[in-house]
């Protein structure tokens, strides 16, 4: 354990230290597609169903980009605690070689009221985010990965071709996850 | 002498034993899971009060359910009364409920509390070290096991598909025990929710 954190916290520290910059960047550089919706204070969050999972699953093969798809909840405390390294991650990459999607599996009354404004606490309304409403939770699972239990957090990267190259149940470890993007990005 | 050196010796390899559990670090998932099918080996756990039982005692003439719970998980708590009424209606048809609750993070005193909040009245047992969730490879809560009357396997997975308990459609656990306490096959062995992750010890 401590030897784990030992290799995070330096790299959380490079993380925090390269958003601050590209931060500082972004205001001289044209705006990133989405920037603007970044600072609204109540992101929208679209319900799916399994179709809708189906279909977000596959849209990073449709657009010949890789994805990344986070799995989480308000009320997943490990969830909440991982955000801001999803959030810093995010900015290290182009929005436009690479996808984030959130899929929040609160429950469908949270969708206008604790999703959104968690999302807009942690500066993440950029994010396309959705809420699953699965009629069938293991119908949902077995879309994603059969081999999952259905724990939360859970973050997967699909590549170009749509197939998972990176899942991990629990927290992500920054250097793994991004070790994985790097790959899926060549 | 010899007697009492080798009891010594006994002694000694017990709390070495006790003192290193083969628990995983909490980065690398339980390697081992049980299979459907395959018989549960006895364990002792103690309650939230501190008193021991073994499953062997626990378990229920005809059949067994173990549930691995939670007091801070909202999916875990929003199933406290489904699981309750589970114990109450299957207790006298020879089916017992027990929970365990392996979260590094919840004390055997904050289970005992929880539970009389609750009005959960099914033993709950403290899974110290999460040697019995890495056993079963147990993941999440609320997450079920049933055992039919020889200690086999023959379910694991959700109580049902709500979790608000709203649009209740199928109700796996409760099939499972009916098939078991008929005589039948479960027809549905496995099926996963979305859940609490078990927080394992580091």
């Amino acid at each position: 354990m401590r030897k784990s954190l030992l290799l995070v916290l330096p790299l959380a520290a490079a993380l925090a230290a390269s958003a601050a910059g590209g931060q500082k960047d972004g205001a001289a550089k044209p705006p990133a597609p989405k920037a603007s919706s970044a600072e609204s204070a109540a992101p929208a969050v679209k319900e799916i169903k399994e179709a809708g999972l189906k279909e977000l699953l596959g849209s990073g093969k449709a657009a010949g980009r890789p994805l990344l798809v986070n799995f989480w909840a308000t009320w997943c405390v490990p969830c909440r605690e991982e955000f801001p390294d999803l959030v810093k991650l995010r900015e290290l990459y182009d929005a436009a070689k690479l996808d984030f999607a959130l899929v929040s599996l609160d429950d469908p009354s949270d969708i206008s009221g604790p999703v959104p404004a968690f999302l807009g606490e942690q500066r993440a309304g950029h994010f396309p985010s959705y809420l699953l409403n699965a009629d069938d939770p293991d119908a949902a699972i077995n879309l994603i990965d059969p081999t999952w239990h259905g724990e939360l957090p859970a973050t997967f990267v699909l590549d170009r071709e749509g197939k998972i190259v990176y899942s991990r149940k629990g927290r992500i470890k920054v250097p793994e996850l991004r070790e994985a993007l790097d790959a899926a990005l060549k | 002498m010899k007697k009492l050196s080798t009891l010594a010796l006994i002694i000694l390899a017990a709390s070495l034993a006790l003192a290193t559990p083969p628990a995983p670090t909490p980065d690398e998932k339980a390697s081992t899971t049980a299979a459907i099918g395959s018989v549960v080996a006895d364990f002792t756990l103690p309650d939230a009060g501190g008193r021991e039982h073994s499953l062997s005692l626990l378990k229920g003439p005809k059949g067994t359910v173990i549930i691995f719970v939670a007091t801070k998980c909202p999916v875990s708590n929003a199933y406290n009364e489904r699981m309750q009424k589970l114990a109450q209606d299957y207790r006298a048809k020879g089916i017992n409920v027990v929970g365990i609750n392996s979260n590094s993070t919840e004390p055997a005193a904050e289970i005992k509390a929880h539970a009389a909040e609750k009005g959960l009245t099914f033993t709950i047992l403290k899974d110290e070290g999460n040697r019995i969730a890495d056993r079963l490879g147990a993941q999440v809560t609320p997450e079920a096991y049933l055992l039919d009357a020889s200690g086999k396997l023959v379910y694991r997975g959700r109580i049902d598909n709500s979790r608000n308990g709203d649009s209740i459609t199928s109700t796996e656990l409760r099939d499972a025990v009916e098939a078991v306490l008929a005589g039948k096959a479960v027809e549905k062995a496995e099926v996963r929710a979305f859940g609490c992750s078990i927080k394992r010890v580091s």
